[in-house]
């Protein structure tokens, strides 16, 4: 028998629902698939007096055609969107990083809006009470030191979902809802690079759905580092998107996920549009990921192994995806 | 007598508890259902420190805590080898690495426990702590346990043979040093106890995880001031040891001492990060080995020194470090092999025993280098190997007796299966190949107490109802040892194994035994099997012939059935024959024995006894890898491995252990450590503790070689450790042969992999500009 | 904080009062009294505790038993009817699929979900189905060899 901590479990069926018991209820949390948040909850990471239950808000569930793009309900699970022949036919490389993510039987509940929201991870915070106790716990919850980076401010830990990275070189769109109604943001938007407060949300906001759209001149694909095949979260993990005119570059985008405290959207790609991608280009882009991206002591493997091989398979995907776009679009 | 009956050995058997293991049935300890207090343990946050306090007033206090314990419970230090006890089941005045039990507390619940574990103030004085061997062994520190000046648990120095004389033969004389991580069992069940005390009774009954329910048996009774008689130890299901339950642990001790200060019966489930902290894995192991060589790879000496960083307590300690020693030999002929052994405590959780015992990593060092060696001198690594082969039967330096030896035809099996002569040497780039080979004991040859009894013992009941009841202490944690016994039985007593039943490991039924450990249980427990089995046989087949008038030798079975040899009729039934022996005098019950013979208990050696066997199993495999250069990612493509197992008793069974063998192995090898932050444990979950998924596990091609053993069971020998060993060096090889770069460092991860890489790019690229310069 | 729980758990309607913070694994374990889920793990990390719910696989250890309302569960206790066993079941018991058989109902109902959706995976799609229960034992090559088996029986 584990004991969780007592809470009351809240089912909203709407967003102002949401909002009431949010304020009713100070620092509850919001619950979807759970496969985060319990897990934590399980370590003692979190300690609400309420789970809100937000699968059952209207739209939540829905995956869906919209204005030359497809919009996806935060509450679809991920096993649903990678059978879902929509998602499948336009974005096989979010198909291809879901498959990625977890196992089998995390992803029949954990939904997109979890992945994409995933709390940030370190070793020094992803521990049980007694041990955080031991080490006098660290800046991201209970304490006041960051143990990867004790002469800091701010709190290092890795943001690691899977599916922001390739969303992100889509340029999905998020919508979010809260006491103030809606809005509509670039995703890259809803991230900053603090692991202690990594979402951008007003405290009475959420994700209620994101928007991509359908661009088919765009190739996309995603590679992830881990050391097994299943299970890890990503070390480094590497999406990008391009499309090619001829032998030329005509547009290039590269995030990554577990190097930083939000998903990167790498600056710069721009300088290697208009040219063809060769060794010299692959080389800058190689770069530009090493100056950007900025891992730390989060997770057992070494910090510069993140940086040398997120480098390496932008590269390499780079490469890839620019030989396949010669042949078909939607082939990565 | 003639058996005409379908044999039981060597049969494709599934187990004989599966069918409970796939329906759920089968009951772990977590599972039993019991009205039981919920236990819970607090544990140090300090690594090193002296206990001036353990204030347990407000825990005590809490409404729904029924008992709090700590150090003051019991003063009676525990340990699996009577030399060297010197652990508390709750501290007592000192706490030595993070995670030590410090108190615990018996509660109506879940929720309440841990809220009285909160309430429990810890008054201690820090002390330095150490978590390197080398640091630990520094002139000035700290000593961990008084009277072990450097912090040194055990230092062993043998030299057999005249190593300066085989070094100065040698024609090339090379040295190097490995180091591999330390690594621990992660069976998939959590540690776990139960524990009832009968108060009006003082009777305790214990239900725990153990792989050795004697032993817990024992300190049961020594820590809790009660005689044996007045304890049961039961072991159900048990959900994989690998070697963290060889020993008794503090937490059955722990549940034991609550349940009596509680009045009543404690269940005391462990957490996955608690069974981390509990530990008794293989310790970090520093090897140095130097080889000397003849050109035409006759190795002339061998010298290796092993240091273990041992963790806080001395556990099977003495006993690792000698094994390390001891089983640098009978796997080849060296004419001089020195060694020398240093066990260091230090302030991590203690290290025990694990698959392959004190074997693994100073084989993998052993094999590298050798490698390492062909490949300078252009021999080709099998060759090397068959330059090296023991001339059996035959004594090894260090007194172990070797009498059947199917490396040859192991090394033969996977040169084959691999196509090594074809395709070695001639892969694409990134794609290599790898041998090596290992063995193990088949059982310790002297047991750790010396009490005079038998090693072994195995009782057989046959009653009214024409089953046959075995009953044995031996504790079946998955690897199938009940199945074993039964096929021995059926094999022997020629009855239908549907007739059969094994009761297992509880200390109120079953005839003591040592433990499931040292790949002990096939040769020793089984040879007791066939002892008893045979006397049970005699019995039947006496009483057949008296009711068929003619002698013993004249009856022959069919099936099941006694018949007069000549006589052409269905013969006498099995539930006949038992009828007639048990109007005789009533239920049957035979009891079977084993005991190793001295003159293979071991070396007269200090420390002889360890290495001990009266057989060793031989293996040897390859290992293909692909080496992606870019993430430095080594996957394993495929593996062939033959193992000596002597008689394969269930071929089926004796693949599946090699299998989970040479899997452990690459675990090990590619992917698995422990890792500390000044002492505290970042491994301790399953996702930080990374044991490898389905999806990179490879193909493992099982070759079984069946060199019979003279004193065996049928001939059979270990078949569930010696195979884990070579798997660490073959991958090392074949990564070499991939990349070009070898490797001492285990684990190798695509970390150590790319900065290798990279650092070899950087070096080639200075050595460039350094030739342009001049 | 409780909540009326009101489920189809291995075919049979039942009904129970459960604390909102209750875990699914608890709740089959104490509760219903199905020991077959077992725990291997602090949560979520090693698949021992993979069940159906509407016919996919899920981990009891991070669902909360509350939110199972008008959902089917099913266990290992569910599969095969009683006193046979599935073919899944035999095949890792033959094959010798299950050595200490702690990761065994997990990884039964793991492939039990794959072969529901696709009865015949070939060697890819079992790994990618198993991908989250971790085996001590086996290596895992007897584990593909029952569900292979019991899928081509199929």
């Amino acid at each position: 028998m584990t004991a969780l901590p007592p809470f009351e479990l809240i089912r909203a069926t709407s967003l102002a629902e949401v909002v009431a018991a949010r304020r009713s209820h100070p620092g509850c949390r919001l619950l979807a698939g759970g496969s985060d948040l319990i897990a934590n909850l399980r370590r003692g990471l979190s300690d609400p007096p309420a789970l809100v239950d937000i699968t059952g808000l209207p739209g939540m569930q829905e995956i869906a055609a919209e204005a030359n793009g497809v919009r996806i309900g935060a509450g679809v699970t991920l096993s649903r969107l990678v059978d879902d022949p929509l998602i499948r036919r336009y974005f096989p490389a979010l198909v291809y990083a879901i498959t990625t993510i977890a196992g089998p039987a995390h992803r029949t509940s954990a939904t997109l809006g979890g992945n994409l929201c995933l709390d940030t991870r370190c070793i020094f915070y992803n521990q049980s009470d007694w041990w955080r106790h031991s080490n006098g716990f660290c800046l991201k919850y209970r304490g006041t030191v960051c143990h990867t980076a004790p002469t800091g401010h701010r709190c290092h830990a890795a943001y690691s979902g899977d599916t922001a990275p390739v969303l992100l070189v889509l340029g999905a769109r998020a919508e979010l809802g809260g006491g103030e109604g809606r809005r509509s943001i670039a995703l890259n938007e809803l991230f900053r690079d603090d692991g202690a407060a990594h979402l951008t949300l007003g405290s009475d906001e959420m994700l209620l759905s994101v928007w991509i759209p359908i661009d088919s001149g765009l190739v996309a694909g995603y590679e992830k580092m881990r050391f097994r095949g299943a299970i890890d979260f990503p070390l480094a993990g590497v999406a990008v998107s391009l499309r090619r005119k001829d032998d030329i570059l005509a547009d290039l985008r590269i995030a990554l996920t577990g190097t930083n405290s939000r998903p990167l959207l790498v600056s710069g790609c721009e300088a290697l549009v208009g040219r063809p991608v060769d060794a010299a280009a692959l080389q800058q882009i190689g770069k530009l990921v090493q100056k950007q991206v900025s891992p730390m002591r989060t997770t057992l493997a070494p910090a510069q192994y993140r940086r040398r091989v997120g480098s390496a398979l932008a590269c390499r995907l780079t490469g890839r995806l620019f030989a396949a776009a010669a042949e078909s679009p939607f082939s990565a | 007598m003639i058996a005409l009956y379908e044999p039981a050995v060597g049969r494709r058997l599934p187990l004989i508890d599966g069918i409970e293991k796939v329906t759920g049935r089968a009951a772990y300890t977590a599972d039993l259902r019991a009205q039981a207090l919920v236990g819970r343990i607090l544990r140090s946050p300090y690594a090193h420190a002296e206990l001036l306090g353990v204030d347990v007033t407000a825990a005590r206090a809490l409404p729904g805590v029924v008992a709090v314990i700590t150090g003051e419970d019991c003063d009676k230090p525990f340990g699996v080898l009577p030399i060297t006890m010197n652990e508390f089941p709750l501290a007592r005045g000192r706490v030595r690495y993070r995670g030590e039990p410090v108190a615990a507390v018996a509660a109506v619940d879940a929720e309440t426990a841990e809220r009285a574990l909160a309430l429990i103030q810890l008054k201690v004085k820090e002390l330095p702590a150490y978590f390197s061997a080398e640091t630990a062994r520094a002139p000035d520190a700290v000593l961990l346990h008084d009277g072990r000046p450097g912090n040194l648990l055990r230092e062993v120095h043998d030299e057999f043979g005249d190593v300066d004389a085989g070094f100065a033969a040698a024609d090339i004389v090379r040295e190097a040093r490995y180091r591999c991580a330390e690594v621990v069992h992660g069976q998939m069940e959590p540690h776990a106890a139960l524990a009832e005390y009968d108060t009006e009774r003082q009777r305790l009954t214990l239900h725990s995880v153990t792989q050795v329910p004697y032993y817990v048996h024992l300190m049961l009774a020594h820590c809790l001031g009660l005689e044996e008689s007045r304890i049961r130890v039961v072991k159900p299901f048990v959900g994989g040891g690998f070697g963290a339950r060889v020993e008794p642990l503090n937490f059955e001790i722990i549940a034991a001492l609550l349940a009596r200060a509680a009045l009543g019966t404690v269940r005391l489930d462990l957490t996955r990060e608690e069974t981390f902290l509990t530990h008794r894995g293989r310790p970090e192991t520093e090897i140095r080995v130097k080889l000397g060589m003849t050109r035409q790879g006759r190795l002339t000496a061998a010298a290796c020194e092993v240091v273990q960083r041992g963790g806080a307590y001395a556990s099977y300690g003495v006993i690792t470090i000698l094994y390390a020693g001891a089983l640098l030999h009978a796997l080849y002929d060296i004419p001089a092999v020195k060694y020398d052994g240093y066990r260091v405590y230090t302030n991590t959780p203690p290290c025990g025993a694990m698959r392959g015992h004190g074997s693994v990593d100073a084989r993998h060092a052993f094999e590298c280098l050798l490698d390492a060696i062909a490949a300078e001198l252009g021999l080709d690594p099998f060759e090397v190997r068959r330059a090296n082969l023991l001339k059996t039967p035959m004594q090894t330096a260090n007194g172990i007796i070797v009498n059947s030896y199917g490396l040859p035809e192991c090394l033969a099996r996977v040169e084959k299966a691999s196509g090594w002569r074809q395709r070695k040497g001639h892969l694409p780039s990134g794609r290599g190949l790898g041998m090596a080979c290992s063995h193990y004991v088949s059982g310790a040859g002297k047991p750790i107490h010396r009490t005079g009894e038998p090693h072994a013992v195995v009782e057989l009941r046959l009653d009214f109802d024409g089953a046959v009841t075995i009953l044995t202490g031996a504790a079946d944690i998955g690897q199938g040892s009940s199945t074993i016994l039964a096929q021995a039985v059926a094999e022997v007593v020629g009855a239908d194994l549907g007739r059969l039943r094994v009761i297992a490991a509880d200390s109120a039924v079953t005839p003591k035994d040592n433990g499931s450990y040292s790949s002990r249980v096939t040769y020793m427990v089984g040879n007791a099997a066939i002892d008893a089995a045979r006397q049970l046989r005699d019995i039947l087949v006496a009483g057949a012939a008296h009711r068929l008038g003619v002698q013993p030798e004249r009856i022959e079975r069919v099936g099941e059935n006694f018949r007069a040899i000549g006589s052409n009729d269905d013969g006498l039934s099995f539930r006949d024959t038992a009828a007639g022996a048990l109007a005789q005098g009533g239920s049957i019950t035979v009891k079977g024995t084993f005991t190793v013979p001295v003159e293979y208990q071991g070396g007269k050696h200090r420390g002889g006894a360890v290495g001990s066997t009266m057989a060793l199993s031989y293996s040897a495999q390859v290992v293909e890898v692909e080496v992606d250069i870019d993430t430095g990612m080594v996957r394993v493509e495929k593996v062939w491995v033959a193992h000596d197992c002597g008689r394969a008793i269930n071929p089926l069974a004796v693949e599946a252990q090699v299998q989970g063998s040479v899997w452990m192995g690459m675990a090990q090898a590619l992917g698995e450590e422990t890792r500390y932050d000044h002492g505290l444990p970042l491994h301790v979950s399953l996702l930080n503790y990374g044991i490898p998924t389905i999806v990179e596990s490879p193909p493992i091609e099982v070759h079984i070689v069946e060199c019979l053993d003279p004193n065996g069971p049928f001939g059979a020998k270990e078949a569930s450790e010696g195979s884990l060993a070579g798997f660490l060096p073959a991958v090392t090889n074949a990564v070499a042969d991939a990349i070009g770069l070898r490797f001492c460092d285990l684990p190798l991860t695509p970390d150590r992999i790319l900065e290798a890489l990279a650092r070899r790019q950087r070096d080639s690229r200075i050595a460039a500009a350094r030739g342009a310069a001049s | 904080m409780s909540t009326i729980l009101s489920l189809t758990l291995n075919g049979r309607p039942r009904t129970d009062l459960v604390a909102s913070n209750l875990l699914l694994v608890d709740y089959l374990r104490d509760v219903a009294g199905l020991a077959g889920t077992k725990q291997g793990c602090d949560g979520g990390e090693c698949g021992c505790c993979t069940v159906l719910i509407d016919d996919e696989p899920q981990h009891a250890c991070l669902t909360l038993a509350a939110r199972c309302g008008g959902r089917r569960v099913e266990t290992i206790e569910g599969i095969g009817t009683p006193g046979r066993l599935s073919q899944l079941q035999r095949a890792f018991h033959e094959k010798l699929g299950a050595q200490c058989g702690f990761c065994t109902p997990g990884m039964i109902m793991a492939a039990e979900a794959l072969l529901r959706r696709n009865r015949h995976p070939d060697e890819a799609a079992i790994r990618a189905a198993l991908s989250g229960n971790l085996c001590r034992c086996t290596g895992y090559v007897k584990i593909i060899e029952a569900v292979r088996t019991a899928a081509e029986g199929g």
